[in-house]
């Protein structure tokens, strides 16, 4: 059966890789790989011309830091069960293999095999971007090792999402089968909450001395016995990888690769009731899949019906109804009123605990809020999907109704940068209220006002030029940009993810080049006339130069919209 | 109306449809019938201004649909085989979306008389997840139906349809062209477009195989004088019993 397996797969990618290459014919694509091409290379280039070999970071550093990453996905993995996704069969594959005489064991070693294809071309990606330099290895066995570290990380967040999926299928039967697991699990949180509880006074303390004192705190926290126990499992993981000679690398790997092992073993030797919550999983799966044609998002789930926001007005900008549309299904994918809730909650609790003496709490959550800010604005365009990248599953929709390509590039790219938006400054105000009592922080708090203010008046055009930038990258290349809700994911795809967050924030860095140079311009020809007042008129320029880049790409993007065919694009169903 | 001159569509070197030409007038129901990959689809989706021809003019309610594809648009409703809705709005959501697009204004008080034309009124909060496909199907239609287009485009409409759903889609279509709408029906059941449709335009590999009234097309060919179905006309035209060696 492997082999039948092995067949589909294999000759699935072949047709797949030759069906993108078609693609350059057209000098489009040609284009976009070239530039593609030249990107990755300047990436590994730009590696390894860096750091001298006496500059090396400390192994023990590497392998604390890569262990606690690791800890970090695999906790995410328990939470969220993220993993489920590695089942998602297509359409096809139930029709053909679920009837089949294929044994639910069966089923899922395809679909190991079928993940294979990621992981090995990110353990590519990866061995790519970390150099022989830093690591000390040949690129061979570093590829080997990120393969060991990414399929075991695979296997486990796998199957911590299946005792997660056994329990809310199965409820007390699941307990019962998966006694070892929840048992193991039961242990390790136990462990982690005792760790943190008996660590926190000292990084807490640390964390009013910024975040730097707050790293180091946490690293040595880290050092004593149970932490040191409980990342055990995950420095195997990495130390093959922080090996700097093979005879390291060798005696590191195979505790790595019995780890490994044994995971694929607790995954595919699962007993009936676990493979029946995983089968129907993947069932609820596929068929979201398939509904995928008809406009889903391919959720497992039916969306809630709840009241949207607020209502569509019956007369009006005739594309608003699209903006409206998107706003209305992020209302109802997520939990936006909660949200709203737990925020303004929050709000008023680091707001107050900010004014008490120390104010570690609302310390940390602000540096935490700050963090994640940080990150949305880097990545955040990435996540936040409501718009073309969904929409364009249902092209043939949208190019019947009365439209220009430009209003339909406008609505949907505007709906995705009000929900991005939106959730930036929550993440901003967020961090303000936690400084609010700070008296020593620099910047104090005029400057904090001033930032914030800076960053309602700004985030927006910067984010409708990084969403125009994606919802670009889609209408140019439909056939190897990922539509739908969602994007690569697990830790297996963070190689490839890593690099196209890289190649955007690129992109996005050369969108603002010119309104910063018009608007630093205008400051410096105006700063002897109106002194810091000059501020304001820069802040127009930069505001009004992102503006007229905007214009000019929502209308260059419209009439890539009205031209774009969709059957010759694949976009036709 | 419905103008259609010198349309053809090449997808690299294969001609998808070639010189087609013809027209629907109001309260014209016309049946695009014809084998697998014959150019139905194509021809009714260039009609709808979502691929673009290669060659020819398409009119639609005298607005050229290259030149003003707004005003095109906004004369017509295509009804794809596939309903295509959004999973995250309800039906009544669907309708007061359509609305705003279409510059409909209030539509609120249309919205239960279409429902309950389509078999929908209990269905009204629902979302598209919580419809069987022939209920998404209806809702897709009513969705087309809304703005009371001058010019309706279906293909394969009845797919997925229930009996029931099926009787009061052919009153539908039939009271749409009655009230003036220049109607183009694509279908392989032959005899619902027997039943329908005014006039019958046959394709094969993207040429015009026939078009007229079935009376019209077998007076044209004298081999046909003893067909009396438009199957066994189609079958003829088509050369699917010289294929069959009968």
């Amino acid at each position: 059966m492997i082999r039948v397996f092995g067949y589909l797969v294999w000759r699935s990618a072949y047709n797949r890789i030759r069906r993108q290459l078609r693609h350059l014919r057209s000098p489009r694509y040609l284009a976009a790989l070239l530039l593609g091409t030249a990107y990755i290379w300047f990436m590994i280039v730009g590696q390894r011309s860096g750091p001298a070999a006496g500059e090396l970071p400390d192994p023990r550093v590497l392998e604390l830091v890569g262990a606690l990453a690791l800890l970090g996905a695999v906790a995410w993995g328990w939470v969220f069960g993220v993993e489920r996704r590695v089942l998602a069969f297509t359409p096809a594959e139930v029709t053909f293999l679920f009837p089949g005489p294929v044994s639910r064991r069966g089923l899922i070693q395809f679909k190991l095999l079928h993940s294979q294809l990621l992981i090995l071309f990110n353990a590519l990606l990866w061995t790519l971007i970390l150099s022989r330099e830093r690591f000390g290895v040949s690129p061979w066995l570093r590829a080997i090792s990120i393969w060991v570290l990414l399929t075991t990380l695979s296997f486990h967040r796998l199957g911590a999402s299946f005792v997660r999926t056994s329990l809310s299928e199965h409820g007390r039967l699941a307990v019962r089968h998966r006694i070892v697991s929840l048992v193991v699990l039961a242990t390790v949180l136990v462990a982690l909450v005792w760790s943190i509880l008996d660590a926190l006074p000292e990084v807490a303390a640390a964390a009013a001395g910024g975040p730097r004192s707050f790293l180091s705190a946490a690293a040595e926290a880290a050092q004593r016995p149970l932490p040191t126990a409980l990342t055990y499992p995950f420095r195997v993981m990495v130390r093959p990888l922080a090996a700097d000679s093979v005879s390291q690398w060798l005696a590191a790997l195979w505790p790595a690769l019995v780890l490994m092992v044994l995971h694929y073993v607790w995954v595919v030797r699962a007993d009936t009731a676990f493979e029946e919550a995983a089968v129907e999983t993947s069932l609820r799966r596929a068929k979201a899949l398939s509904e995928c044609r008809a406009g889903s998002t391919g959720r497992s789930r039916l969306p809630r019906t709840t009241a949207p926001l607020f209502r569509l007005a019956p007369v009006g900008w005739p594309a608003g109804a699209i903006l409206w549309k998107n706003l209305v299904a992020v209302t109802r994918t997520r939990r936006v009123r909660n949200a709203g809730l737990t925020l303004a909650l929050a709000a008023a609790v680091v707001g107050v605990l900010s004014f008490q003496p120390g104010g570690t709490l609302s310390a940390i959550a602000g540096w935490l809020t700050l963090f994640w800010a940080g990150l949305t604005i880097l990545t955040g365009s990435q996540y936040v999907r409501n718009d073309l990248r969904g929409d364009l599953l249902k092209l043939d929709l949208l190019r019947s109704y009365p439209l220009r390509g430009w209003s339909v590039v406008i609505a949907e790219a505007g709906a995705s940068t009000l929900m991005l938006t939106a959730v930036q400054l929550s993440l901003l105000g967020l961090a303000y209220l936690a400084f609010l009592g700070n008296e020593t922080m620099v910047p104090d708090l005029e400057e904090r006002t001033l930032l914030l203010l800076a960053a309602i008046v700004f985030l927006p055009g910067i984010n409708l030029l990084g969403m125009l930038i994606q919802n670009g990258a889609a209408l140019l290349y439909p056939d190897w940009v990922r539509l739908g809700s969602g994007r690569p994911g697990g830790v297996e795809a963070l190689g490839q993810n890593l690099l196209m967050t890289i190649a955007f924030v690129a992109l996005l860095a050369v969108a603002l080049v010119v309104p910063a140079a018009i608007s630093s311009g205008g400051f410096l020809l105006l700063r002897p006339a109106l002194d810091g007042w000059a501020a304001l008129p820069a802040t127009a320029l930069a505001l009004g130069a992102m503006a007229f880049e905007a214009a000019l790409m929502v209308e260059w993007l419209g009439r890539i919209f009205e031209r774009t065919d969709p059957t010759a694009a694949g976009l036709s169903f | 109306m419905i103008q259609v001159e010198g349309l053809q569509k090449l997808y690299g070197d294969f001609p998808a449809v070639q010189d087609l030409s013809f027209e629907v007038a109001p309260g014209e129901v016309l049946g695009l019938v014809g084998p697998n990959g014959a150019g139905k689809t194509t021809t009714i989706r260039s009609i709808a201004g979502i691929i673009i021809p290669t060659k020819g003019r398409i009119r639609i309610a005298g607005h050229d649909l290259s030149a003003d594809p707004v005003a095109a648009k906004s004369a017509l409703a295509f009804i794809p085989d596939e309903p295509h809705l959004f999973e995250y709005l309800t039906v009544e959501e669907h309708l007061r979306f359509v609305a705003r697009l279409y510059r409909l204004g209030e539509v609120g008080p249309r919205i239960p008389g279409l429902l309950d034309e389509l078999d929908l009124s209990d269905k009204r909060g629902a979302l598209p997840g919580e419809l069987s496909r022939g209920m998404k199907q209806k809702l897709a239609i009513a969705c087309g139906l809304l703005h009371e287009p001058k010019a309706l485009l279906l293909d394969e409409p009845l797919t997925g349809l229930d009996p029931v759903g099926i009787r009061r889609m052919k009153a539908t279509i039939m009271q749409r062209a009655a009230g003036g709408a220049a109607v183009i029906l694509s279908s392989h059941l032959l005899h619902l477009v027997e039943e329908i449709c005014t006039r019958v335009l046959v394709m094969q590999r993207g040429r015009v195989v026939a078009f007229g009234t079935i009376p019209e097309i077998v007076a044209g060919r004298p081999d046909l004088q003893t067909r009396k179905s438009l199957e066994e006309v189609f079958l003829a035209l088509i050369g699917e019993q010289e294929s069959t060696g009968q």
